[in-house]
């Protein structure tokens, strides 16, 4: 479903990018995790179509990115949504503008804000809303049209345990249905609770790339593996 | 489809923050009734219409900071790059901003303009040239406010951009004081901005004076043309994180 090759992508003396390989296939779940700066992000607005790379290709779907924008549903890491607005109309607009109309707009907001506990907040303006919820809400908007790609930017950063559990749920449905899920983040439990390959990343490109068991050959734990790398990286 | 979903947010974020917009129509309503009796000591039978038609052009150029405001927010919420993510295409994104954005600098403008025939008695000698003249006005502070907010770097900025602009351009145009009041220097340089233009042709439609209807529309679209290219351009830039490297 996703298909990168080789990308590279500089900010004048910087790299963002530097060979940047991932594939990651329908009903996978692929933990995309790396020190900061190491390009994740930049990568995430490769595939949106947001950033185009010096070099190389990416494909969604067989398409590139600005053709593919309907198979992709994006949590990116800032929260950003209407904050003056309630949750639901934030729902209706990201949930028309990836094609959903009508009755089946008015069931996938139901059903999505009752995966994530939003129902009793839909009407409310989202500036009113905590943290967790602004979360749950963006992850919301992403998934509502069950794109094929979903990409969720470091989804679960200061949410609630509730948040989390509710939001990896989702997650693993939407993988079980045959979506493709890039997932970034630090917090390296999520991704054994995602049952997720992964692709560690570093200086803009992906390093090691495998199972969960393949990579952790040599490290009793995720953190462990984590923590090799940052010496490494050090 | 796309488009319409988009206008309907952008009634929606207007509906919910109403004051700017309620301030922006009322209060040039306000110094017209108040201003009117000195233009017509300074100038006479055509006091009514310069005290309308400056006061339309000071208060709109003022109401430029809707227009920033609303793109600099979708700039500073991150959606605008959200919004660039999903499957709408510029043009949605940008028509649905537009036409509710410019649908409120069209109300500005028929509310004072109503305003000022109704209870004034202003003469128009041409409504469809005043209609025209209005329009291309519109469309004019649309395109600034969208350069204006794809350059600042907040809400502040955008403030002293906004009041200080438009009180230049329109103090330079001839909008608070008649042309022919200003100094010479003043004069000389007034038709550099597009107040003045926009003067030229509001009033233009008022006395019945197409060729100076027409030419005040031109140039203010080919304002709107240069900034509307560089807000486009500087849209397609973006501003994602990764821009912060």
């Amino acid at each position: 479903m996703l298909d990168a090759s080789g990308l590279r992508k500089t900010y004048g003396p910087v790299t963002a990018l530097d060979g940047f390989d991932l594939t990651v296939a329908p009903g996978e779940i692929c933990g995309l995790i790396g020190h900061n700066g190491a390009g994740k992000s930049t990568f995430v607005e490769v595939v949106t179509g947001l950033t185009r790379p010096d070099a190389g290709t990416v494909t969604v779907g067989g398409l590139p990115p600005t053709r593919a924008r309907h198979l992709v549903g994006l949590a990116p890491q800032e929260i950003a949504l209407y904050l003056s607005v309630t949750v639901e109309r934030n729902l209706r607009l990201f949930g028309a503008l990836a094609g959903l109309r009508g009755g089946a707009l008015r069931q996938a907001i139901d059903d999505t804000a009752q995966a994530l506990g939003l129902t009793d907040v839909l009407r409310r303006p989202v500036g009113l809303l905590s943290g967790g919820q602004r979360r749950r809400a963006q992850a919301a908007t992403a998934m509502l049209h069950r794109p094929a790609l979903l990409l969720l930017d470091e989804p679960t950063t200061g949410a609630d345990p509730g948040t989390r559990a509710a939001l990896l749920r989702l997650v693993r449905a939407h993988a079980a249905d045959g979506a493709a899920v890039l997932y970034t983040t630090h917090y390296l439990p999520e991704l054994v609770d995602l049952g997720a390959t992964l692709a560690v990343c570093r200086a803009g490109r992906v390093i090691k790339r495998g199972s969960q068991d393949e990579l952790l050959a040599g490290h009793e734990t995720l953190d462990d593996l984590y923590h090799a790398l940052a010496a490494d990286h050090a | 489809m796309r488009s319409l979903a988009l206008v309907r947010l952008n009634l929606a974020l207007l509906a919910a923050e109403p004051g700017a917009v309620i301030s922006r129509i009322g209060m040039p309503l306000v110094m017209i009734t108040v201003l009117r009796p000195l233009y017509r000591a300074a100038i006479g039978d055509q006091g009514t219409t310069h005290a309308v038609t400056g006061m339309l052009v000071l208060f709109s150029l003022l109401g430029l900071s809707i227009v920033g405001g609303s793109l600099l927010t979708e700039r500073s919420w991150h959606t605008l790059d959200r919004l660039r993510a999903t499957p709408a295409s510029p043009w949605q994104i940008l028509t649905g901003k537009a036409v509710t954005l410019g649908g409120v600098l069209l109300a500005q403008q028929a509310v004072v303009l109503g305003y000022g025939v109704v209870a004034l008695g202003l003469r128009v000698a041409r409504p469809d040239l005043l209609a025209l003249a209005a329009l291309a006005w519109a469309v004019t502070l649309l395109l600034l406010g969208a350069a204006a907010a794809m350059t600042v770097r907040g809400h502040s900025e955008l403030g002293a951009v906004n009041d200080l602009g438009a009180l230049l351009l329109s103090t330079l145009g001839g909008a608070m004081v008649p042309l022919p009041l200003l100094p010479g220097w003043a004069q000389t340089i007034a038709p550099a901005s597009p107040g003045y233009w926009a003067l030229q042709a509001l009033g233009g439609a008022a006395a019945g004076d197409a060729a100076a209807v027409l030419r005040g529309c031109g140039v203010l679209l080919l304002v709107a043309s240069a900034a509307g290219g560089y807000a486009a351009w500087r849209m397609n830039r973006g501003w994602g994180r990764s821009r912060l490297l």
